[in-house]
């Protein structure tokens, strides 16, 4: 890690962040932060400005307007400073064809002010834990598989143990193995650095992030807690019921338990229909709905509570308007 | 200019480990080799106002409109297609310090290969007894031209290096340094061509159209004679086409 310095209160800060091709808005009005040692999701559908977003904050592209700061260095103001804290990964990961990968690793901990007698030992280090050490440390870049890439990106990333690590779509392009593999690694550095992580697989930012940033045409729609984005954007539970009761029946029983119950038909096969009950947040009958339906006759085979997940999330957030809704 | 030097020490491995550099070298001697021996026998023939050291230099703008834009073409050109310009600049590294080493290390390869072409001359003397080794021209006339090349390819290659950084294709690089080193080149000798004496509004070009006299001033190096306005020339051009270079490379989004 960099020498001792005094702690920020955020690692990353976008501030009011503008980017305008002509008249075209890739980027408006945006703001998040990152804590330090914090692993952040940053989601949105394609085109929605998270890779310009990203190449603002590793200082590769300048802002329209908005500031930009990597532990607490103004981006614009000090763009080597800034870069002394970080490490960018590009969507498209672009490495020269021509090095080997020890060699690749050798000059851009150089580059990136590793202590010279440092310099082995860090590319020793990054290369055992991206795993290349045995099958790709002598091999040419340009005959590595598209998985060794993304490691060889994630390896410089952390060769110069930064502060901040950025990495955009980290994941694409690997098989699951090496996902798994990739997420462990991310996951790793919790506590250690902050991390910025864009990925459609939101599968994968749940398992690995402790909050998200989600922004829509260019502005932000949602940031938080996956749990707290949940009770923000999902105000609702809901059930799976499948019962031999008709649907006013089954109507009916639940809006004993609760009146604000809604029931839709999903589906009837051999006798047995399925139906999505839907309860409101914080409904005393989410705990007694079950009882409640057998208590009032219906034969009952199967409910079940439906686990919302980021993705339900992530279409909620998109599909309202931007600016709508921001957390801090 | 933080890491310059180990920024120059990759391009210079780079260069030595590229096929582009050596397909390069391979058609620069051939040339030059092919330049020299035509010098060589036309001397043999007949008495000539140059030696045949001299007469090979005067070709120097061959391999400087063939061979040096293939040095320069790819140096940015190719970094931007593929992306991994913007990801040098993602470290402390400064657009200054990369852009001065891509131009040092193209111009050391520039200068060694006319290191390799001063060996043609020097072979053919060995080969002829000594009379006839005087009569392929003064060592001090090989050297003054070397010199000139050294000179003037610090502004050549700085504005092959500049055409490479307008462009991410490695080919338009190569043209667009091909037609400005043509410019720079004919441009003294078009300017001298002129009949600006009997042209009383073109009288302010006589002063730069003197400046530009490119084969003049290799005659004056191969002379001896040193003037430092050739010196400004190429010093103030070499300058301002890096400076241009890397407020290219900072601007590209």
């Amino acid at each position: 890690m960099n020498e001792a310095a005094p702690l920020p209160e955020a690692a990353v800060v976008a501030e009011r962040l503008t980017k305008r091709y002509g008249s075209l808005t890739a980027v408006e009005d945006l703001s998040f932060s990152v804590a330090p040692g914090e692993i952040v999701g940053f989601l949105g559908p394609n085109g929605a400005g998270k890779s310009t977003t990203m190449r603002i904050l590793a200082g590769t592209m300048s802002g329209t307007s908005g500031r930009a700061s990597i532990w607490g260095v103004s981006v614009a103001l000090d763009p080597a400073g800034a870069k002394r804290h970080l490490a960018y990964m590009p969507e498209n990961n672009p490495l020269p064809e021509d090095l080997r990968v020890e060699e690749y690793l050798t000059l851009r901990a150089r580059l990136k002010d590793v202590a010279p007698d440092r310099v082995a030992e860090r590319v020793r280090r990054v290369m055992e834990d991206c795993d290349l050490t045995r099958r790709a440390s002598g091999r040419l870049i340009g005959q590595l598989s598209k998985g060794f890439r993304q490691r060889v990106g994630i390896a410089d990333a952390l060769l110069a143990e930064p502060r901040v690590v950025i990495l955009d779509e980290p994941t694409i392009g690997l098989d699951p193995h090496q996902i798994l593999g990739i997420r462990e690694l991310i996951r790793s550095l919790r506590g250690k650095m902050a991390v910025l992580i864009s990925s459609h697989i939101l599968h994968e930012v749940e398992q690995v992030c402790d909050k998200v940033v989600i922004i829509n045409r260019g502005r932000l729609v949602a940031q938080g807690r996956t749990e707290d984005l949940r009770r923000e954007l999902l105000p609702e539970v809901a059930f799976t019921v499948v019962t031999r009761a008709d649907e006013a029946a089954l109507l009916a029983a639940c809006r004993a338990a609760e009146p604000a119950a809604a029931v839709v038909a999903a589906a009837s096969a051999d006798g047995w229909n399925t139906f999505r009950v839907t309860l409101p947040v914080g409904s005393p009958a989410r705990e007694t709905l079950a009882g409640a339906l057998i208590g009032a006759g219906l034969a009952l085979r199967e409910i079940a509570e439906e686990r919302f997940g980021l993705e339900d999330i992530f279409l909620a957030a998109t599909r309202r308007a931007p600016g709508e809704g921001r957390r801090s | 200019m933080r890491h310059f030097r180990t920024l120059l020490a990759h391009e210079l491995r780079s260069a030595a480990l590229s096929w582009n550099t050596w397909a390069a070298a391979g058609l620069f001697l051939a040339l030059m080799g092919g330049i020299h021996f035509f010098a060589l026998v036309d001397a043999a023939r007949a008495p000539a106002p140059r030696s045949p050291v001299e007469a090979t230099l005067w070709f120097f703008w061959l391999p400087l409109l063939c061979v040096l834009p293939l040095l320069t073409m790819r140096t940015f050109a190719e970094e931007r297609r593929s992306g991994t310009l913007a990801a040098l600049l993602t470290t402390p590294a400064s657009p200054a310090a990369v852009v001065w080493a891509k131009f040092l290390a193209v111009w050391i390869v520039w200068v060694l290969f006319w290191l390799a072409f001063a060996a043609f001359p020097f072979l053919a003397a060995q080969r002829l007894d000594g009379a006839n080794a005087r009569a392929l021209g003064e060592a001090s006339a090989l050297w003054g031209g070397l010199c000139f090349i050294a000179v003037s390819g610090l502004l050549h290659v700085a504005i092959g290096i500049l055409c490479s950084c307008v462009t991410r294709s490695a080919a338009l690089a190569a043209l667009l340094a091909f037609i400005s080193l043509l410019a720079l080149t004919a441009a003294g000798g078009a300017l001298e061509t002129l009949p600006i004496e009997s042209w009383e509004w073109l009288g302010w070009l006589r002063e730069p159209a003197a400046h530009l006299r490119t084969f003049g001033h290799l005659q004056d190096f191969t002379d001896g004679v040193l003037d430092a306005r050739p010196l400004v020339l190429y010093g103030t051009g070499t300058l301002l086409c890096l400076g241009l270079a890397v407020l290219t490379v900072e601007g590209q989004e």
